[in-house]
């Protein structure tokens, strides 16, 4: 494995990129007034792939109940793209985002990403059941895809493929980030999840554990995506008294959730997690509603940030005027990771940048090196639980870290599973 | 049953808030043809005006302010976009209002910016109050008379008003009315200011509920097409009767079948319209033959 800083061009290199395309043009210009008979084609080909810009598609949703994780990570992508100057390969980056409404229409448009505007890879995602949908088309068109937000077990399990990689955490993972903690409260707990691929597997995945330790299941709702008002489910939790409230929610969703359980003056009295949280459902729910432990990919204050990602927190603060949230952090990596392929194998066949991502270790982005597992494409990396702070002061600052995992010596690729564990058989190239 | 009766009061409450989303739309369409696509942008339009002028006026300020702000966006709207269209095919208008939606959303997140804003009710509504088995929040019951307060107005406005009866009249024979000499344009006008200033009410109420996102205008506008077509195009007590169905019945589903819940609403709206095509309260109306 290649064990390098981040690559990205200095300003020097892209000062020659520049030049050498700005020579390329030159030199077609004078080649034609010469009348040279074959130099001319070879060189306009050249300068036209010059100006060709490399096309990087983004998944994310602009509409309905996750639209701002997808703003958010719209945002970061674009960071990443500054970071590498605008240019890879001496060629520009542009960034094209369609839409990740539904499953049915995230399939038609990664189709038209991949068919109409010729990208070099997909990222984004921040629904399960949308990635899962896309997942075939990238295998069967051959097309890099970094699924940067999605959670759902069998990402990067039973249906794992050769061309997705997935920088966000895995229900499995997430659920074991938070157990211990929220455990001491009680065994009898209440879940109301999303009824779709993510929410499901997020309680099959919590219920294991608590099951296994002694626990029950007082109640387990499913509430359709989009759920506005959670008070008929709010009344059924207050009536089961649970210890333990384990939402599968997400998005305006989680939000919704917050302000009707702070409106019935539950707040702060039955503990509550989710799988995954992302810090712009709980600034919507204000720091009254706000409330819960949680597992995170990344939170841009506390004591594991690295230089490498607080740097980033301060060109997205100084560029969008807020700090970035964890899902700008993730697009921020999967386009990074992405554009560093593509600079150092100096191509942008996806075959080649799979084979470049399944061997390459990120130095700095968190306290240990971080790399996608060769035989599953998961992003192996630490997890923070974090719980919201008691007194909120910052309008943008809801956190405690309270812990890095893995914990108590356990390595970072058994925390993750192992491959019996997780099930993933990725095919061949 | 304890749950049942609960859930039923807790649903009838979520229905006023229907109820006061979709008689706005009903009125509209009732009135114009005009099928408002946009009705949830202006639900959205109060929330968010609600949410700007809360420092200045405070929480009774602003629930006389902001629906009045989304009235009037709506009444420019309507002289500026609309009018054009009247007389002209139908369609016309159900475009118009459906590309508003899009573009008025967008505005919406181009001044506000995309990340959800936190909205607290006040404080002295905070908590609940529990009669039996009813369990009910206090800033819920504030809602539940600010919606009947309001239904009951918009109602005397109607039937007991010379300004209500000219509505009425207008939206069996508008010919008719303006050859009385009632110059129509200015009661459409006013007509769409109401059903876009009840939009804003329903906006403010719920802008504590519900997230304050720019996508919160897809959580208004379904619900209200769905009670519209249930209590019958165009008709206030059937949008009244239509909001409460469809509130009990998504508060009953969750306790039965909570992931069944949304399509409930939907289920409901297909018996309906299997039995009975133009809603419950649906009249035969000439003009719309």
């Amino acid at each position: 494995m290649k064990l390098d800083e981040q690559s990205q061009p200095t300003p020097a290199e892209q000062a020659i990129s520049r030049r050498r395309a700005l020579k390329a043009i030159g030199r077609v210009g004078k080649a034609a007034a010469a009348g040279a008979l074959l130099q001319p084609l070879g060189l306009l080909r050249a300068a036209a792939e010059a100006a060709e810009p490399i096309r990087i598609g983004v998944l994310l949703p602009k509409s309905g109940t996750y639209a701002v994780q997808g703003s958010h990570g719209h945002h970061g992508a674009q960071i990443a793209v500054d970071d590498f100057g605008g240019s890879v390969l001496a060629r520009p980056i542009e960034l094209v985002w369609e839409d990740e409404p539904s499953p049915q229409t995230s399939v038609q448009n990664m189709r038209k990403l991949i068919e109409e505007r010729k990208v070099a890879a997909i990222q984004g995602g921040v629904s399960s059941g949308d990635i899962l949908a896309v997942m075939p088309i990238a295998l069967r068109r051959r097309v890099l895809l970094m699924a940067t937000g999605p959670n759902a077990t069998e990402i990067t399990g039973k249906n794992c493929n050769r061309y997705t990689f997935r920088v966000d955490l895995p229900n499995r993972v997430t659920v074991r980030t938070v157990y211990p903690t929220l455990s001491k409260h009680g065994k009898r707990w209440y879940f109301v999840v999303a009824s779709y691929a993510w929410g499901i597997d997020a309680y099959n995945q919590m219920k294991e554990l608590l099951v296994k330790d002694g626990g029950t299941v007082l109640g387990y709702d499913q509430a359709p995506l989009g759920t506005t008002d959670f008070s008929s489910y709010i009344l059924k939790i207050k009536q089961a008294a649970p210890d333990v409230v384990y939402l599968g929610l997400g998005g305006a969703d989680l939000t919704n959730f917050l302000k009707q359980f702070h409106e019935i003056g539950l707040t702060g009295k039955i503990p509550i997690s989710s799988p995954i949280v992302n810090d712009s459902d709980l600034w919507a729910a204000g720091p009254e509603a706000a409330t819960g432990t949680f597992p995170k990919l990344w939170n841009y204050t506390g004591p594991y940030n690295t230089p490498l990602s607080a740097a980033f927190t301060r060109k997205f603060t100084a560029r969008f005027g807020h700090p970035p949230e964890v899902e700008a952090w993730q697009d921020w990596f999967g386009a990074t990771a992405i554009l560093t392929a593509i600079k150092e194998t100096r191509s942008t066949d996806s075959a080649k940048l799979v084979g470049f991502l399944e061997t390459h270790k990120f130095v700095g982005y968190k306290n240990a090196p971080i790399y996608f597992r060769a035989w599953d494409h998961q992003l192996i990396q630490p997890t923070l639980e974090v719980t919201v702070k008691p007194k909120i002061t910052g309008k943008y600052d809801y956190f405690n870290v309270i812990a890095q995992y893995p914990r108590h010596g356990m390595s970072l690729e058994a925390f993750f599973g192992t491959p019996e564990e997780i099930g993933c058989r990725l095919g061949p190239l | 049953m304890d749950a049942i009766v609960s859930q039923a009061v807790n649903g009838l409450v979520l229905g006023f808030l229907f109820v006061v989303i979709s008689i706005g739309m009903s009125i509209i369409f009732g009135t114009m043809g005009v099928v408002n696509f946009a009705h949830g942008v202006f639900f959205a339009l109060g929330a968010y005006l609600a949410l700007t002028i809360r420092p200045i006026t405070g929480y009774p300020g602003l629930l006389l302010l902001a629906p009045l702000g989304a009235g009037a966006a709506g009444m420019a709207v309507e002289a500026l976009l609309l009018r054009p269209l009247y007389g002209k095919e139908p369609l016309l208008g159900l475009v118009l209002t459906f590309g508003l939606a899009l573009f008025m959303e967008e505005l919406i997140r181009t001044i506000w910016g995309s990340t959800g804003y936190p909205f607290d009710g006040p404080r002295w509504l905070s908590g609940f109050i529990q009669y039996g088995p009813v369990v009910l929040t206090r800033y819920r019951m504030a809602v539940l008379a600010v919606t009947v307060l309001v239904t009951g107005a918009v109602w005397l406005f109607l039937e007991k008003t010379p300004y209500g009866r000219i509505v009425r009249a207008g939206s069996r024979d508008p010919e008719m009315v303006a050859m009385l000499g009632i110059n129509l344009k200015r009661v459409f006008t006013w007509v769409f200011g109401l059903g876009t200033l009840l939009a804003g009410i329903a906006g403010v109420l719920a802008a504590p509920l519900w997230s304050v996102v720019p996508s919160m205008a897809e959580s208004a506008i379904m619900p209200a097409f769905v009670v519209v077509t249930i209590g019958g195009l165009g008709s206030f007590a059937g949008a009244v009767v239509g909001g409460l169905i469809v509130g009990v019945t998504f508060s009953l589903t969750i306790q039965f079948w909570p992931a069944a819940s949304s399509a409930s609403m939907y289920v409901l709206m297909a018996i309906v319209l299997l039995l009975r095509p133009r809603g419950l309260f649906g009249e035969r109306w000439e003009r719309f033959e």
